[in-house]
């Protein structure tokens, strides 16, 4: 599906926690995220915490929109 | 005595050429056209008892019409089977043998057999469909492999209408389905997976038991330059949606995909919003929608500037992304996009699970 978003000519910021299935199917730019059932945040961590984990994760897919790549790369938010 | 009902077109029906391309669809007692040649192929235990044909042009422009007329003419008829084609690599041809068989199989309980060149678009409808009654083999490409593709049709129904247990597509020569089956080995799995381990290693050709789709490379879409002043969109496959999955999405095997308006939310609050998807525990998302569609975030990179002032789409795209087919999400990949292209969207926020 992100594929298709990229062919039309959108960069796509993929956030998911498997991210080497993302490799594989060749998505271009690839945010890490915690765990399938909850990418985007830590349901273990204080709510706060959870909360500023998740804004870490989508600040990272923008950086992410922003950057040339070549070809699938996998960017890291700074805790994860 | 085995009962055949073969279906073809106008022109293997011996009707006409494209001139006949809008001949509303009719049935012929016997062998007729093409079904002649069937029929010698099936031997003296099997009959043809009808011969369906249909314009290739009226199949599509009038598809209930046709199918209506099919299903009756074999209903009436009560084949042990039925055979549709040789298409070859005729596209309008090759998608109506793989829709009417599709349909006879679920409507009636009859198992199909159909065939054609493996580039006819039928065969991508042949395995969106999966259907388990449903086989089609491989042709040449064009007429020139009529006398082979007759034979092997002739076979594999003789065998379909006996009822015999049909093999995986490698061994039975079918274009694969996309169906994976349970088999009975003698080897556990783990010996079976260092055996292949070992071979790969080893630069040995192995076979693996599950075979993956090929991905194409793709070349990144061109960066964003400031993306705060970018229009940006939020998709996802986590299968969040409102409270009571108003558009009935289902677990798995989804087809179509929905947008919900955020616009005026800060945050998804808990128990307004549920999480449908089969492929993992959505208890989490369920507590908290923010895991699969990240508003709250998103709200707060907006009042930070890193996501410009009415820069966010005022909806967010959805479609459980659980078992999805390859065919089926790259339409529904091609369709958001448009839909995001229309808006003005230029980069987007995908959180798959």
């Amino acid at each position: 599906m992100s594929k298709e978003l990229e062919k039309a000519g959108l960069p796509v910021a993929l956030v998911s926690a498997m991210f080497p299935v993302a490799m594989q199917v060749r998505a271009n730019r690839i945010v890490k995220g915690v765990s399938i059932p909850h990418p985007c945040g830590d349901p273990s961590l204080p709510k706060e915490l959870d909360a500023r984990l998740r804004r870490e994760i989508v600040r990272t897919a923008l950086q992410a929109l922003e950057s040339e790549v070549k070809g699938p790369t996998v960017f890291s938010p700074p805790s994860l | 005595m085995t009962t055949v009902v073969h279906v073809v077109n106008q022109f293997f029906a011996g009707l006409g050429g494209e001139d006949k391309a809008s001949m509303p669809a009719g049935m012929i007692e016997g062998s007729a056209g093409a079904a002649r040649g069937l029929a010698l192929h099936l031997g003296e235990d099997a009959k043809i008892a009808c011969t369906i044909y249909y314009g290739d042009n009226y199949f599509h422009e009038r598809k209930e019409d046709a199918m209506k007329t099919i299903l009756d003419a074999v209903r009436s008829a009560q084949p042990d089977v039925l055979v549709a084609g040789p298409a070859f690599n005729s596209g309008r041809y090759g998608l109506s043998c793989v829709e009417l068989c599709n349909a006879v199989a679920d409507a009636l309980g009859i198992s199909c057999v159909t065939a054609m060149h493996e580039e006819n678009p039928g065969v991508g409808a042949y395995r969106d469909f999966a259907n388990v009654r449903l086989y089609c083999l491989p042709t040449a490409e064009t007429t020139a492999g009529m006398t082979d593709a007759l034979k092997r049709l002739a076979a594999f129904a003789i065998r379909l209408a006996h009822n015999e247990t049909v093999g995986p597509a490698r061994r039975e020569g079918y274009i694969p389905r996309g169906i994976r089956r349970l088999e009975k080995v003698n080897r556990p799995g783990v010996e079976r997976a260092i055996d292949m381990l070992l071979k790969k290693i080893k630069n040995q050709p192995f076979e693996s038991e599950l075979p993956m789709e090929v991905w194409d490379d793709m070349l990144p879409a061109p960066p964003l330059t400031q993306v705060r002043d970018r229009r940006i969109a939020l998709v996802t496959t986590s299968g969040v949606v409102p409270w009571g999955n108003p558009d009935r999405f289902r677990t798995y095997r989804n087809s179509h995909w929905q947008k919900y308006n955020i616009a005026e939310l800060k945050e998804l609050e808990p128990g307004k919003w549920e999480t449908v998807h089969g492929g993992y525990n959505v208890v989490y998302m369920n507590q908290n929608p923010h895991y699969g569609v990240p508003l709250d975030a998103l709200r707060a990179l907006e009042a930070e500037g890193a996501i410009g002032p009415g820069k966010l789409y005022p909806a967010y795209y959805v479609i459980p992304g659980n078992q999805g087919s390859p065919p089926v999400m790259r339409r529904v990949g091609q369709e958001i996009a448009a839909d995001l292209k229309r808006d003005g969207v230029e980069g987007v926020l995908f959180v798959a699970t």
